[in-house]
């Protein structure tokens, strides 16, 4: 019985440490740049550039941008990566744009960055760009003589030309400059300017409850729930029920709760981002450079929501930051909840031995255990961050955290009622490839080997590709004129 | 008599999609049938980058956004008097 208590206590744990300190700052802000990216980015203005007459060297990078801003939602991916496929540019962009949609999106990025580190996600991110235009070229010539008999229906669907509004641009980057405020580690934003207290005698005491009711060895990289955690708790709970009220509905139009619930937002976003220590005599607050930065963002979004959008634009994009919020959040939530209870099950020696080391075992390990394992979105970050306390080593960590999010059966199988089995099956192979080697790569770099070796190794790897896409080119010209 | 098809796999967008336009269907007090297409390769018959999509009378409409309910309601006037000159 003592067993069940104590892997419900550490789930709970997890749970708690998991909204107070890392939620707040990095995700409430992802989830509305993403909204706004949603709907504040007209598709054509990137889709154009995947249409049949574009150059390579321009469709394959618009396939990445594409995977990157407009696609966080499956209801995008599906079928623009159908549409690529058969009536766009092709099926080597239309890899490309389907390896990186999950790998690099914007809302997976900033929470990998936000909760495993910025070099992590950064290592994600110029990976992902590179292994996915690698995978899309060698795919689109492994399959060449295929996509050539593809029907060659006109460009129209491509044509559409979109602009994106002024102001909506501005919109989002200072969404991003509020993202970066409360992030970014620098001294400006975390010196501390001026101090107040609030007299609320015992704060100590609520200090010292709170790490006893939810305990936490720092040691397994565990974080206990701070006074101020908790009060961020409280608001996110509020954030819940009165947002459901106003964003639910908000196509019958905007009520109070919209407002009252974005109204809190902000708050929560402004206690997030300053210091708090509790002691005896009450509770210090102290004012960090974050904080104005917080607020200014704030003051300059509320004046642009409220005088220079559009209703219609208003209105979408709350719609769209609600319902990834509601799409991904829950499963999050149980995610990290059940991350919590394995975490005490596994024990640290069996993660040691298997990935605590950048080998070539320890990378396929992980990508095997990516493969196979299916976590909806985001989930996939904090399963990464506890392998990572347990011992993992950074280099099989990356090559998890590449190969879980593109390869799961269910997407496998989507995939493959549009190009067949072959193709996908063909894919699977070379994403799992890809992985294992970026994880190596990245596990060397880690591990202090000098760029000169990192990039040797990337040469030689690249020498190998291409000689063996040159061998398979080669057949296929043969096999093209053996046929005519 | 009206035929309108939703696009799309089912995720929240779509079914609103379908919400708004059923709902408009009773108001108006109008016979037609609204026909939720799933299947990602007739989906893409019609040449749509995202979904959902609304296609009224084999005719799309919109797709990638859920349109207000004054949209609809002016498309579904055009396709009556298109139909019924």
């Amino acid at each position: 019985m003592n067993f069940f208590v104590n892997l419900l206590y550490s789930g709970l744990g997890n749970l708690a440490s998991y909204l107070a300190a890392h939620v707040l700052l990095c995700l409430l802000p992802a989830f509305y740049i993403a909204g706004a990216m949603t709907a504040l980015i007209p598709k054509e203005t990137v889709t154009r550039f995947l249409g049949r007459n574009t150059p390579k060297f321009i469709s394959y990078p618009a396939a990445a941008l594409a995977g990157s801003v407009l696609a966080v939602c499956s209801c995008t991916i599906v079928p623009l990566f159908a549409g690529i496929y058969k009536k766009g540019a092709g099926l080597g962009p239309a890899i490309t744009f389907l390896f990186f949609a999950p790998a690099a999106n914007i809302l997976a990025l900033i929470y990998t960055g936000g909760v495993i580190g910025p070099d992590l996600a950064l290592a994600r991110f110029i990976l992902s760009l590179a292994f996915g235009i690698g995978i899309g070229i060698i795919m689109a010539l492994i399959f060449r003589h295929e996509d050539v008999e593809h029907d060659k229906a006109t460009d129209a669907m491509f044509a559409a030309q979109g602009k994106m509004r002024k102001v909506a641009l501005v919109f989002l980057l200072v969404l991003v400059s509020l993202l970066l405020s409360g992030t970014l580690k620098v001294g400006l934003l975390t010196n501390t300017y001026s101090t107040f207290t609030i007299p609320i005698s015992g704060m100590d005491k609520v200090q010292d409850f709170l790490y006893n009711l939810i305990p936490y060895d720092s040691a397994k990289g565990e974080e206990g729930v701070t006074a101020q955690g908790a009060i961020l708790i409280g608001l996110l709970v509020f954030i819940g029920i009165t947002s459901w009220l106003g964003m639910e509905n908000i196509f019958d139009g905007f009520n109070k709760w919209t407002w009252i619930s974005l109204s809190l937002v902000a708050l929560t976003l402004l206690v997030a981002a300053v210091g708090m220590s509790p002691h005896a005599g009450g509770l210090d607050v102290l004012i960090n450079g974050k904080f104005f930065g917080v607020l200014l963002a704030l003051i300059v979004l509320g004046y642009i929501l409220k005088t220079k959008l559009t209703e219609d634009e208003t209105r979408d994009f709350l719609w769209e930051s609600w319902k990834f919020v509601k799409q991904i959040f829950p499963l999050l939530v149980v995610g990290v909840f059940a991350v919590g209870v394995i975490r005490a099950l596994i024990k640290p020696e069996w993660i040691e031995s298997l990935a605590g080391q950048n080998t070539l075992l320890g990378n396929l390990a992980g990508v095997v255990f990516g493969v196979f394992m299916y976590f909806p979105t985001l989930v996939e970050v904090p399963i990464a961050q506890m392998f990572l306390s347990l011992g993992m080593h950074r280099g099989p960590l990356l090559a998890y955290l590449m190969a879980d999010p593109e390869l799961s059966l269910q997407s496998i199988l989507i995939i493959s009622t549009i190009i067949g089995r072959l193709k996908s099956w063909t894919y699977v192979a070379w994403v799992a490839l890809f992985s294992t080697l970026s994880g190596l790569i990245y596990g060397a770099w880690v591990d202090g080997a000098g760029i000169g070796l990192v990039a040797l190794y990337l040469i030689l790897f690249l020498a190998l590709l291409s000689g063996s896409l040159w061998f398979v080119n080669r057949r296929n010209v043969q096999k093209m004129a053996a046929v005519h | 008599m009206l035929t309108i098809k939703v696009l799309g796999s089912g995720c929240a967008n779509c079914k609103r999609v379908e919400q708004i336009v059923r709902k408009i269907i009773t108001d108006m007090s109008l016979e037609a049938e609204v026909i939720k297409v799933t299947d990602y390769n007739d989906i893409t018959a019609y040449n749509i980058l995202s979904t959902p999509g609304l296609v009224i009378n084999e005719k799309v409409v919109s797709y990638g956004r859920i349109p207000s309910p004054a949209e609809v309601t002016t498309w579904i006037t055009s396709a009556l008097e298109t139909a019924n000159p």
